[in-house]
């Protein structure tokens, strides 16, 4: 008999686990985590896009008028909120459905897992959402999702990265800063620090999205236009994450001690990169560091004199991206890219303006 | 071992003992049987539960996006169920995954046939490497493909400059390939399913399967038997590296480009559904179909997941690796159980 009493133990077991997850699961997600300022920084402005560029409606995109405050809508976080970027804008997001009166607001995140991404995002699609707002992990492999989109009738707005394909036909618009111009700020940024001359490192984001690309390019173009005598020495990709850009910043010291200057192409790397430097005996100054993004942690840095600036990168899409959804459905024509205007900190505002940062 | 020499007379039984004994042998075997398949019914059972709480879950559409997506997994873990059931590992398969997508994306557009026949090429010849080096140096597969998974993502790297250039898919036909369905099903998926049928027949029927077996009941007994173990191990791998490969071409033709950011831990995923498919890791035993079950598990599971709606990212980490941990668990104690009796 106590062989008999075995066997059921296996189907407890198992019945017990299935409880125990669908437990887990019906936990609400809890707000994500410490420094994220709900809603209390500035909002993101529009710097262009408006009338003179192209634009795309309704009527061009063939799909049908909904009321977004009863719609089910999807948004999919490409990467773990660990990184303030990743808080802020999610926050910005569930933020601005509440306000607007949206309930049924899915949200996925891929982890930094790709083909995590294109399932969460297709499986979305098959539950029925009718906007998806998409941050976009990788800017190319989006050709299944598109299919599946386009069958349904369903716009995908593409926030902070863009997605290799057609605005108005693959998707409908893409709402983001100008990374270009971004990279060419810091270049401005970094000249004005060395006076012109000196050996650079630069600590690349992940490769294969536009924001690494356009970072890299505009901070290369403007370095060789405006100070020649600048050298850039080192460069490699710390994967936009702190404890990379720790490892990165640590192997560049071994090999160029006598570095004047970091260009880190998002905060979280140059506060990776401030540690290193702390482990190599520097001190505040020595190195001058020039960043990306604006979060309040690398704001502080330039408070305590590690950073030299900060050029801002504006996460609060929720309100841009609800406006731009409701302004489509209406019918309205919206630009196929909206390029959001971003602030900068230097010593001058850090410490008055390290709050607005998130 | 033992065999009764005197045997009493038994009187006939009465006619509702015989009806006992046939229900209780009939639930004997339904008990054996869920023993077998631990993975294909906890499956069934969170599909169920799955089915009853999410209107959402139950859709055609949602089960077509769970297999679809779960088809590359399903490859790579065919192959790595033929290397686990050796007693061997490979954690080259992830590397090689998006190694070859990106070969794949690239050879395009040469056509079709070049956009199959290059990654399958190029990952064989890296399961060549890993399987000779563990045939004939005898070093652990652990190293040898942990070696493996460096150099092929690296190699990726060196192609793709940095991961930076995504190509992108030039052949029609090839897209077709990754979009297209037949009867409802994706080919990728009707892919899989035919592997995954050859896949058993070679396992469990032929000379093949059974060498494989053997040596991972035991490598020197295997030997002795005049099993040829050298060429087995170097096949498996061989196997695990094509199917690797071809995994990356099916999934590059889905997306329509040689994505570079993916791979990474692939080959973790790849062991966790071949083990919780009843697939022991020490080796010797282990199922083709417990394999679909513990890929279509993992699958069913992160979509339940994603039906809640808002789980933080890292509490559903925790929710897998806790339910992992569960499922692995009541394997171990159904495949203990069984062994008992």
């Amino acid at each position: 008999m106590s062989a008999m009493r075995g066997r059921w133990i296996p189907v407890v077991a198992t019945a017990g686990a299935a409880v125990l997850l669908l437990s887990a699961c019906a936990k609400e997600e809890e707000s994500p985590g410490a420094g994220a300022a709900p809603s209390a920084g500035a909002g993101q402005v529009v710097q262009s896009g408006a009338p003179d560029g192209p634009t795309c409606s309704l009527d061009q995109m063939g799909y049908t008028k909904i009321d977004l405050k009863t719609a089910k809508v999807g948004f999919s976080q490409s990467e773990k909120e660990a990184n303030p970027f990743r808080i802020a804008e999610t926050q910005s997001i569930k933020d601005e459905a509440a306000k607007q009166g949206i309930t049924q607001l899915t949200l996925t995140n891929a982890n930094s897992q790709f083909t995590k991404q294109i399932s969460d995002v297709e499986q979305m699609i098959d539950s029925g959402v009718q906007l998806l707002v998409v941050a976009p992990l990788n800017s190319d492999g989006w050709d299944s999702v598109f299919a599946k989109a386009k069958a349904k009738k369903v716009p995908i707005i593409t926030i902070d990265r863009k997605i290799n394909a057609t605005p108005c036909t693959d998707y409908l618009t893409f709402i983001g800063s100008d990374f270009e111009e971004q990279g060419k700020r810091a270049a401005d940024k970094m000249a004005e620090a060395l006076g012109n001359k000196g050996s650079v490192a630069i600590l690349l984001g992940s490769p294969g999205n536009n924001v690494t690309t356009l970072r890299t390019k505009g901070f290369k173009d403007q370095i060789a236009k405006i100070a020649p005598d600048v050298k850039i020495v080192f460069e490699q990709t710390g994967q936009f994450s702190r404890e990379e850009g720790q490892k990165v910043s640590e192997q560049m010291l071994q090999a160029n001690p006598d570095i004047a200057g970091i260009y880190a192409e998002n905060d979280e790397m140059a506060l990776g990169a401030v540690t290193a430097l702390k482990g190599a005996g520097k001190s505040a100054g020595d190195v001058k560091i020039v960043s990306i993004d604006g979060t309040r942690g690398a704001v502080q840095g330039i408070v305590d004199g590690w950073l030299h600036s900060v050029i801002e990168s504006n996460p609060r899409f929720g309100p841009l991206a609800f406006e731009t959804a409701t302004k489509f459905f209406n019918g309205e024509p919206v630009a196929q890219d909206i390029i959001i205007s971003d602030r900068e900190y230097t010593e001058a505002n850090a410490k008055t303006d390290v709050a607005n940062a998130y | 071992m033992t065999q009764d020499v005197t045997v009493p007379p038994i009187a006939p039984p009465p006619e509702s003992a015989l009806r006992d004994e046939r229900r209780a042998d009939r639930l004997d075997r339904i008990v054996g049987t869920v023993q077998r398949q631990g993975a294909l019914a906890v499956l069934v059972l969170v599909a169920a539960i799955g089915f009853a709480a999410f209107p959402n879950f139950r859709s055609l559409a949602n089960a077509e996006t769970i297999l679809i997506s779960a088809a590359p997994l399903a490859l790579i873990a065919l192959g790595m169920t033929f290397v686990i059931i050796t007693g061997g590992i490979d954690l080259s398969v992830g590397s090689l995954y998006v190694l070859g997508g990106v070969v794949a994306a690239y050879a395009s557009q040469w056509g079709v046939l070049a956009a199959f026949l290059a990654p399958l090429l190029l990952c064989g010849a890296f399961g060549v490497v890993n399987g000779v080096l563990v045939a004939y140096t005898r070093m652990a597969p652990f190293i040898v493909t942990l070696a493996a998974l460096l150099g092929a993502r690296g190699l990726m790297r060196a192609l793709s400059n940095e991961g930076s250039e995504t190509y992108l898919v030039r052949s029609e036909a090839f897209r077709a390939f990754g979009s297209g369905e037949f009867l409802g099903l994706a080919y990728p998926v009707w892919l899989a399913l035919a592997l995954f049928a050859g896949g058993a027949v070679l396992l469990g029927r032929t000379r093949f399967g059974a060498s494989v077996y053997a040596i991972g009941g035991s490598e020197d007994a295997a030997r002795l038997m005049g099993v040829a173990v050298r060429r087995t191990q170097v096949n498996v791998y061989v196997l695990s590296g094509l199917l690797a490969g071809l995994a990356g071409a099916v999934n590059a033709a889905r997306l329509g480009s040689g994505v570079t950011v993916i791979g990474v831990g692939v080959e973790l995923d790849a062991i966790a559904a071949v083990v919780i498919g009843g697939t022991l890791l020490t080796g010797g035993a282990g199922t083709v179909a417990g394999t679909i079950a513990g890929v279509l598990l993992l699958g069913v599971i992160q979509n339940l997941i994603n039906q809640v709606g808002s789980v933080n990212i890292s509490w559903q980490q925790v929710i897998s690796g806790a339910f992992l941990a569960v499922v692995v668990v009541v394997q171990t104690y159904l495949t203990r159980l069984r062994r008992i009796q």
